[in-house]
């Protein structure tokens, strides 16, 4: 089998653990500890992951962080499993299941009864905005578990190789990688119940979680529940948009950033903002040829340095472009392009056919914040922050009484201003539990003055408008 | 603004779509259908699409009967496949009460012309070769039972009234009924006045708040009952299986994925549709005590919906005493879609004055008052 796994890399080290060796459909397969099962399979030439239950289609993986579901197999005779998020382990027996897995015929050993307990924050997501909330109420005393599917910590910050801008916060010029193994080294310091490779099943009233760990499930009643949950990517339509090989922005990052595994030889980028130009440029760090970014608007969207150092290394920018369709029939062999006109329709006789065997889609996120509606909050509509998103409090808590929520889950920004508004929770919850004090009220200040600056560039100004737009005190009330 | 409408309907819900749908086909299309929420958002739109004729009442078989053989035909009716899967509904009984009831049952639902047979656990593990039987004492079958996709009824119903002119007002919700002696006048709603003589009251867990307001005191209730999809698989169970004694049931819908839920015998009465933990949790553990491979199956989403329960477990259909044009069309106490289709019909009959095709008046409101009731023992959840 062939091997995708990046042996040299001009910034990033991959550390890999033991090897080992699983079977796959009765092959054995060579993985390291530490990968998961899809993200190894991956690195061994696997393309196609699941079936589409109607029509057949074959389909690859996509997000690969447990939230699309195109990766579920079989594995250990147990169906469903997402392998995106599932480790690999010795001798683990995996198979693909075409449309529909077969009921299982086998059964598992019971699992014990449930555990109950009583704690005073549960927080939903341990990216920048989680981990940054459980971090400031463990420091001044709070019991505080944080719950992430992943087993690595760090949400979407682990596959960042990439320096932050910023001008005024300690952040700026800290490659986000970094930033997760600082924020979670903060984190065990300060007491946090760290509780990786679990899935939150729901919210009960009043403020209880159901928790899916490998013990089985896991009741907490807390005092306060802190949301975190992140992003999802969006979508494009076009023709035979489901091939294997298109893959979005983050699915590609996490391969490529997190487990040191390429995902194809010859890439075409669609979307040009930053997410776009970073992760085409890490791809060239990678070693794979980005044949081209195409970009609907007629400017890119992202900061000119990151567009520069493409530019620079021969990646032509197309702006108002867009894809008409993938080719190829089980996986993706090329694509045909156009240039579209001022009123976004397709200039005729301007198709292109590109080879490639990637279409890396980075066209944007929304925010991810299912968790929150299920709770009862009460959600708006606000396209500024990139969906439907929770009404909060200044203090970002949301309808629900003690329901917080902060990062991409309540709308669409950034890093910084992720990890800032976890930081304004973290405050808001001690003031919660153990009343306020000088210094909180002054932390909360300067939390509130930093988002404020971070909203206040070019950039920002869309997010801005966005959060008056769902923020009660200021327009909603 | 005061407008004119021939009758009212209060209620988007597969009965009152399905009344308005009935009077529509005869020609009646002076309709206007409300819905406070949208089409289809309350237990219509909530349940697990169970079509059983397996009753202990001879007036629940009666209507069951006919109601199936109308979702029978419905899909070529509506010109959309409705998704009725006839697999038959498996009755498991967990002790000798059950035992002797159901045997009763299946000697009254026989003389009815109905083919229910009385199984034993092994012919039941013969039917859910996965079945864990080392608790059932016996079991009834009947083929012709099935489950129908709630959605693509409510729905089609709402397409075909639409197509035929009936207006159906959402996000619209019915404030006040106006009432001169013994005649109703109009319909208030938060969107205007809609002045009328006939109103049916097809309001579902809110049918008892619907008739306060024209001053009619109905005996109904509304319980919370959750209910629970699983992840999807390959076809593998045929029936819809169900236990009285537990209060669960579950079925695989055509889609692969398993619909089922569970009676909380503690429920307190009221309007609340949220998930519960103790739902969680008590559908997980019986739906293994009944099937221990659900081990390995993961629940993709849990919801509530509300039974309008009535002393008897029995519908509440036609007029009130007070008003003889406010017609009744609730209280089905958790199987109201399976007999939609006939007291629809008979609805709509009544309404136009016509000659009921069945005689339903042992469902009047009325036999609540110091008659013996029929109780219908064989409501599950």
């Amino acid at each position: 089998m062939e091997d995708k796994r990046i042996r040299e890399h001009p910034v990033l080290e991959f550390e890999r653990g033991h090897e080992i060796h699983f079977d796959f459909e009765g092959e054995e397969v060579k993985a390291y500890k530490g990968e998961t099962i899809a993200a190894a399979l991956y690195a061994n030439g696997l393309v196609k992951f699941t079936e589409s239950k109607h029509h057949h289609r074959p389909r690859g993986f996509f997000c690969a962080i447990g939230k699309c579901s195109s990766c579920i197999m079989t594995v250990n005779g147990i169906p469903h499993v997402r392998t995106c998020v599932t480790p690999v382990e010795e001798g683990m027996k995996v198979k693909r299941h075409g449309a529909l897995p077969e009921f299982p015929k086998e059964v598992p050993p019971s699992s014990p009864e449930a555990k109950e307990s009583k704690v005073d924050i549960a927080v939903v997501g341990g990216g920048p905005a989680g981990l940054s909330a459980a971090i400031i109420a463990a420091q001044h005393g709070a019991d505080v578990h944080l719950f992430d599917e992943g087993d690595h910590q760090g949400g979407q910050l682990v596959k960042q190789t990439h320096q932050f801008f910023g001008s005024h916060l300690e952040e700026a010029g800290t490659r986000g990688i970094d930033l997760a193994e600082d924020l979670l080294r903060e984190a065990k310091k300060a007491g946090v119940n760290l509780h990786p490779g679990t899935t939150v099943l729901g919210y009960y009233p009043e403020k209880t979680l159901a928790v899916e760990s490998k013990n089985g499930l896991e009741i907490y009643h807390t005092k306060g529940i802190v949301y975190a949950t992140g992003a999802v990517e969006n979508y494009l339509a076009f023709e035979n948009n489901d091939l294997p090989g298109i893959y979005g922005a983050g699915g590609v990052q996490t391969l490529m950033n997190e487990y040191g595994i390429i995902p194809g030889e010859k890439v075409l980028m669609i979307g040009s903002g930053n997410v776009g130009l970073i992760v085409g440029y890490q791809l060239l760090q990678a070693g794979v040829d980005v044949v081209e970014v195409i970009e609907a608007m007629p400017n890119f969207g992202g900061y000119q340095v990151h567009a520069s150092k493409l530019r620079r290394a021969g990646v032509p920018i197309s702006t108002a472009h867009t894809i008409k369709k993938a080719l190829g029939t089980d996986r993706v062999e090329g694509a045909v392009v156009h240039v579209l006109d001022e009123d976004w329709q397709p200039v005729p006789g301007t198709e292109r056919e590109l080879e490639c065997d990637v279409i890396c889609i980075a066209v944007g996120l929304h925010p991810d914040n299912q968790f929150v509606r299920q709770a009862g909050a009460e959600m708006k509509y606000v396209r500024e922050l990139g969906g439907f998103v929770p009404i909060r409090t200044e203090d970002m808590e949301t309808t629900v009484e003690g329901v917080f929520v902060a990062g991409d889950s309540a709308g669409i920004e950034e890093a910084t201003v992720a990890a800032l508004e976890g930081k304004l929770v973290g405050c808001a919850l001690v003031e919660r539990l153990f009343g306020t004090s000088d210094e909180i009220s002054d932390m909360k200040e300067d939390i509130k003055a930093g988002i404020e600056q971070m909203r206040k560039g070019p950039y920002g100004e869309y997010p801005r408008r966005g959060v008056k737009l769902c923020t009660l005190d200021e327009e909603v009330c | 603004m005061s407008e004119k409408a021939g009758a009212v309907v209060i209620g988007g819900g597969v009965n009152g779509l399905g009344t308005a749908y009935h009077l529509a086909k005869k020609g009646y299309t002076d309709v206007v259908v409300l819905e406070k929420s949208y089409v289809c958002s309350g237990a219509s739109g909530r349940n697990g699409g169970g079509i059983r004729q397996q009753w202990s009442s001879r007036e629940n078989i009666k209507l069951a009967m006919e109601s199936t053989k109308m979702f029978e035909g419905l899909s070529e009716e509506l010109g959309e496949d409705m998704e009725f899967i006839q697999g038959g509904y498996l009755v498991l009984a967990f002790d000798e009460d059950e035992v002797e009831r159901f045997e009763k049952n299946v000697a009254l639902q026989r003389k009815m012309g109905l083919n229910t047979e009385f199984v034993s656990p092994e012919e039941a593990k013969e039917i859910v070769p996965q079945l864990n039987i080392s608790k059932v004492k016996a079991a009834t079958f009947n083929e012709s039972d099935g489950t129908i996709y709630p959605f693509l009824v409510v729905h089609g119903y709402a397409r075909a009234v639409r197509e035929m002119g009936v207006e159906i007002r959402e996000h619209t919700e019915v404030t006040d009924i106006e009432v001169h002696g013994d005649e109703i006048t109009a319909v208030k709603t938060d969107k205007g006045i809609i002045e009328t003589d006939t109103v049916v009251n097809a309001a579902g867990g809110w049918s008892n708040q619907i008739a306060r307001m024209a001053g009619v005191e109905l005996p109904n209730k509304p319980y919370r009952h959750e209910i629970m999809v699983t992840e999807p698989f390959a076809h593998f169970l045929d029936p819809m299986v169900i236990s009285f004694h537990h209060g669960i049931y579950f079925s695989q819908s055509k889609h692969g994925n398993i619909v089922g839920g569970i009676g909380n015998p503690d429920e307190k009465e009221g309007i609340n549709q949220r998930s519960s933990m103790w739902f969680l949790r008590t559908m997980a553990k019986t739906l293994v005590d009944f099937i221990p491979q659900f081990r390995s199956v993961n629940m993709l989403r849990q919801w509530a919906g509300l039974y309008d329960t009535t002393p008897d477990a029995q519908p509440i259909i036609g007029p009130v005493p007070e008003l003889e044009r406010f017609y009744q069309l609730n209280g089905f106490s958790g199987h109201g879609f399976m007999v939609s289709p006939v007291v629809n019909k008979v609805t709509a009959e009544l309404i136009l004055g016509e000659e009921p095709s069945m005689d339903i008046d042992r469902l009047s409101v009325t036999r609540f008052e110091g008659m013996d009731l029929e109780q219908e023992y064989s409501v599950v959840g």
